[in-house]
């Protein structure tokens, strides 16, 4: 219909140490430094969100054994991705992914002790998974062969798990709509700033932080129609991760 | 199920657009919140056609505002993320307006794109471009008589010749008759591969092709540094603004050049949305761009296919048939206002 733009971005060369191939250099100390914290987040992400579904399964003891089952499956995509550091040489910084976590953790403790299974569910079971799921896609692209195999088999667990929190909230929308949009908008903004704080290694990696972040809303979006929101609200709920 | 993928015309409007339909966040952020953002579906609507057929449709907002082609790679990812919304909500059909369709036409930016987990399903999307293209021949068949122009001896000029909906144009008003085609493009050699397959018309640049034109069609998008010697067209002088954005009626106004809106269509009832309200169409309840009427008629058609898609594809089989499905559907090509053409004819 038109004439574009001079595309001057996609002629621009990749982020220094990348290779023919667009991917990085696996072996560099920019990207084994990197790769110690991002990993870890990944390792910190996985075994907080083992801890969080046996928590939540204490708030709603008929769905105890389901939630055990996906917990003992973020274990095991713990143990994968722990390889994966094995696998290039690197330590993960464990102590970093705790702190990096700790705004999230503590809102999870915070509802976990007021019985707020709704806030639980959102911040475990929808968000966290959605933006795992995003981040895990953007990266399989751009990941070491080892690591490529291991992150394309969890992203299928992290659907189910996705599709539990969808499912419960879809069955009980009439009642948590109020304290979903209270939760979305105490929690979704930390998932903006806790993007925004390893953007740099993320991009070392070759990932993209807006590309992350829409990836992410998408999925967050998509999450949001099957529990029911309608079109307005979910914009709405989405925006809050933009402009909080 | 039809489907529109369509953006606003600037980032200024899109936030006033967003106020007026009550997302005061996307209103209150900047550009980059807006980059980030994912696409919405904005209004969904039932459109019912002469023949009492009716069908569903859902409008989307790509978030794209055109303020972002310079960030290339976050202007492919608005489109390719708003047409991954639109196979996820199960759309059979839908048409990408505005800038969104110049992504779809090169296939090749699209070859090396991952939309996250979601392989896209070409056959759901259409530029409606072979739709544009009959319109705007329609156009200018209906309004050049109008004028006092004889098109079998009248001279058209096709700025943007080479273009998808330019060569579809040439080749249509070619097959009807016209006087003589002026092929303009910016790059030569689609230009002459253009006229070596029409075997007909003549190469010439913008600056000698305005002044020799009865009728120009413009296809492409006008530079905002471009002026155009309004003195040295001929009069009466009909022009079709085919191109995106449709801003041709503030460069070439003056007296006996007659500007008309191209590739847009008028439905032959009211449509209870509020999509067009943005796009400054003079009836929006009833008046669209043509590329997103051409959803509609395959969905009434129940031709769920790529129908117009790449470039060059367009043919003058495929322009006759969504012609017929246009009539058949209640459409009308936007035509000149009555009192301008009838002052027209009577001054020649």
């Amino acid at each position: 219909m038109v004439t574009l733009a001079t595309p001057a971005e996609a002629t621009q060369p990749g982020p220094a140490g990348h290779g023919q191939d667009g991917l990085p250099d696996f072996t560099s100390d920019t990207y084994k430094d990197a790769y110690s914290r991002i990993n870890a987040i990944v390792i910190e992400g996985e075994q907080e969100a083992h801890d969080n579904y046996v928590a939540i399964g204490s708030l709603i003891p008929d769905q105890a054994e389901e939630l055990t089952r996906l917990a003992r499956m973020e274990l095991k995509h713990m143990k994968g991705f722990t390889a994966c550091a094995n696998n290039l040489g690197v330590t993960a910084d464990m102590p970093f992914a705790k702190e990096f976590f700790s705004p999230l953790h503590g809102n999870f403790q915070n509802a976990l002790a007021a019985g707020k299974v709704t806030t639980c569910l959102l911040i475990q079971a929808i968000l966290i998974e959605a933006f795992a799921i995003s981040a895990y896609h953007i990266y399989i692209p751009v990941a070491d062969p080892f690591a490529r195999k291991i992150t394309e088999g969890v992203v299928k667990d992290e659907y189910t798990h996705l599709n539990y929190g969808q499912e419960w909230l879809k069955a009980n929308l009439a009642d948590i709509r109020e304290e979903f949009e209270q939760a979305n908008r105490e929690n979704l903004p930390l998932v903006r700033k806790m993007l925004e704080q390893v953007a740099g290694d993320a991009a070392e990696l070759g990932m993209d932080q807006e590309d992350l972040m829409a990836d992410f809303l998408s999925s967050y979006q998509e999450a949001l129609m099957e529990i029911g929101f309608s079109n307005r609200e979910i914009a709405k709920l989405a925006a809050a991760a933009l402009v909080g | 199920m039809f489907g529109l993928i369509g953006h606003s015309t600037s980032f200024e409007e899109a936030k006033i657009k967003a106020r007026s339909l009550g997302y005061d966040d996307f209103a209150e952020g900047d550009l980059d919140m807006w980059c980030a953002a994912p696409p919405q579906l904005v209004e969904t609507v039932s459109v019912t056609s002469p023949t009492g057929k009716t069908i569903e449709g859902a409008y989307i907002d790509s978030v794209f505002v055109p303020e972002m082609l310079r960030r290339f790679k976050t202007a492919k990812r608005k489109v390719l993320k708003a047409m991954e919304l639109a196979q996820k909500r199960g759309i059979d059909i839908t048409a990408l307006g505005g800038f969104t369709s110049i992504i779809f036409e090169d296939m090749n930016l699209l070859r090396e794109e991952r939309v996250s987990a979601v392989e896209l399903d070409w056959k759901r999307f259409t530029t409606g471009n072979t739709h544009t293209a009959w319109v705007i021949c329609q156009q200018v068949v209906n309004n050049a008589p109008a004028l006092g122009i004889n098109l079998a001896t009248a001279k058209v000029a096709v700025v943007g010749a080479s273009g998808d909906i330019g060569s579809a144009v040439c080749r249509w008003l070619q097959r009807f008759g016209v006087g003589e085609l002026l092929l303009v493009a910016r790059r030569p050699q689609p230009l002459v591969e253009l006229q070596e397959s029409l075997g007909e018309g003549r190469i010439l640049s913008l600056d000698d092709a305005l002044p020799e034109a009865d009728v120009v069609v413009w296809v492409a998008s006008l530079p905002q540094s471009l002026q155009i010697d309004t003195a040295s067209l001929k009069r009466p002088c009909l022009m079709i603004d085919g191109g995106y954005p449709k801003n041709l009626d503030t460069k070439a106004a003056a007296e006996g050049v007659h500007v008309l809106k191209g590739g847009i269509v008028e439905f032959w009832q009211d449509i209870g949305w509020q999509m067009m309200e943005v796009a400054e169409m003079a009836k929006p309840q009833r008046q669209m761009f043509a590329c997103f009427a051409e959803a509609m008629l395959l969905d009434f058609e129940a031709i769920h296919t790529n129908f117009s898609w790449g470039r060059n594809n367009i043919t003058l089989d495929t322009m006759d048939r969504i012609g017929e499905a246009s009539l058949r559907h209640g459409f009308k090509a936007l035509a000149l206002e009555l009192p301008a053409a009838r002052e027209a004819v009577l001054t020649a």
